[in-house]
């Protein structure tokens, strides 16, 4: 009954930190650029014997593509295939997102909502609009005509998968997501640039429920294991006294 | 008792492992012996049902098979959890960290290599690698098995198995009383 009483319980902390992600997934569902994570389960045993229980053996983000939707906001673009904005926080160190809402600060550069800015554009201050083509080429209107003024480049992964989350939709570089490759945006195979869109998470909120509920339901019914096997240690304890 | 112990060992078991991907539960089958009822636990063969997961190294096997993994000590083993994620050098590992191994050696791709249904790994047209399957079974790309595990079924099985405990108890109290009978009242002198 031991066995039975661990099993269970490894079953609930199995579903709860289930919960906990799936619940983390739908709090962002309307935010955009955001990614969701899942968490995959194994069974626990030593190898050859039979399992006693279940334990979690990896937390991933789910790099699969979200939907686009327009949007109004002065610099919108969204990337419709695979790639990663270049960010350069405070320290000129680089962060990696999907999300692509970018304001215009005073001293020309283009920021996100955490104030990181984006790599290699500067925006002058005669520039009445900027726009972004497909390609990635930055361009901006001034009352004496339009020009190009600079090139978007994409950060590709070799392992998206292993990116570390810093929260939101922020990731920095690891050793195991391999070395980031500039590409440019607009090749057939690759990835292009949507003006005046972004990208909404890719969270289904029906299939979350969907999830949420199945959880609950599996939670329940392992804290039933529980108390049966706790009872049965009871009747045992009991039995002498007839 | 003992058997009872086992039948909820096993359904907790089951139960726990609901989220486990490829998890495939155990069946209790019990056989009257010279010792009572003996459990024996027999994996279930039955196929659990498909998630769609949208990633492109996502693999369920629909049919018999299993994918072969290696892991750092070269240790092959066997699984029907396909959740496989390319590495920083194109191989294709599960969330452990086991390179899935196919007929000509570990599995690498790269972009454009996709994954057909008879599980021959094709890039840009010419076939690199591929993955050993028997006769009949197809392999999906973008879908997930989940464990074959029912919660119903298993909580009724966790219910069963408490209420037969519940019983041998009674059995074991009725005999525990019938020898302490022989042993005090019967040979008594009045």
């Amino acid at each position: 009954m031991d066995r039975a009483l661990f099993a269970a319980a490894t079953g609930m902390t199995a579903q709860q930190r289930n919960l906990d992600l799936l619940s983390n997934n739908l709090a962002n569902a309307d935010v955009a650029g955001f990614k969701e994570s899942s968490e995959t389960f194994a069974v626990l045993a030593a190898p050859g014997e039979t399992g006693v229980g279940t334990v979690g053996i990896g937390e991933h983000v789910v790099f699969t593509q979200g939907k686009l939707a327009k949007s109004n906001g002065p610099f919108d673009v969204a990337i419709d295939g695979p790639g990663f904005f270049v960010l350069r926080d405070g320290r000129g160190g680089r962060v990696y997102t999907r999300d692509g809402a970018f304001t215009r600060a005073a001293d020309g550069t283009l920021r996100n909502a955490q104030g990181y800015r984006l790599d290699g554009v500067r925006i002058p201050p005669d520039a009445l609009t900027a726009t972004t083509a497909e390609d990635g080429t930055v361009s901006i209107t001034t009352p004496r005509g339009t020009r190009a003024i600079a090139q978007l480049k994409l950060a590709e992964f070799p392992a998206p998968e292993a990116l570390r989350a810093i929260g939101g939709t922020l990731f920095v570089a690891t050793a195991q997501a391999g070395r980031p490759r500039l590409v440019t945006p607009g090749d057939t195979h690759g990835p292009s640039l949507r003006f005046g869109m972004l990208e909404t998470s890719n969270v289904s909120i029906i299939e979350s429920m969907m999830q949420m509920l199945t959880a609950q339901r599996a939670y329940e019914a392992n804290a039933k294991g529980v108390q049966a096997a706790d009872e049965m240690l009871r009747i045992a304890n009991n039995l002498q006294r007839g | 008792m003992v058997a009872a112990r086992t039948r909820l060992d096993i359904a907790t078991e089951n139960l726990a492992n609901v989220s486990s991907d490829g998890f495939r539960r155990c069946l209790a089958r019990g056989r009257i012996s010279a010792h009572g009822v003996e459990i024996t636990r027999v994996v279930s063969p039955d196929h659990g049902s498909l998630r769609h997961t949208g990633r492109p190294f996502d693999l369920a096997i629909v049919g018999d098979g299993v994918f072969r993994v290696r892991d750092a000590h070269g240790v092959v083993t066997t699984t029907r959890d396909g959740a496989f994620t390319r590495d920083r050098d194109g191989v294709l590992r599960d969330d452990a960290g086991r390179a899935l191994v196919g007929a000509h050696g570990v599995v690498r791709v790269a972009d454009g290599t996709a994954i057909d249904e008879h599980g021959i790994i094709v890039r840009d047209g010419t076939t690199v690698n591929r993955l050993e399957l028997p006769p009949g079974s197809v392999v999906r790309a973008g879908y997930i098995e989940t464990a074959n595990v029912d919660a119903i079924g298993e909580m009724v099985g966790v219910l069963t198995a408490q209420r037969s405990f519940e019983s041998a108890e009674k059995v074991v109290a009725a005999i525990d009383a019938t020898h302490q009978k022989a042993a005090n009242d019967v040979a008594r002198v009045k």
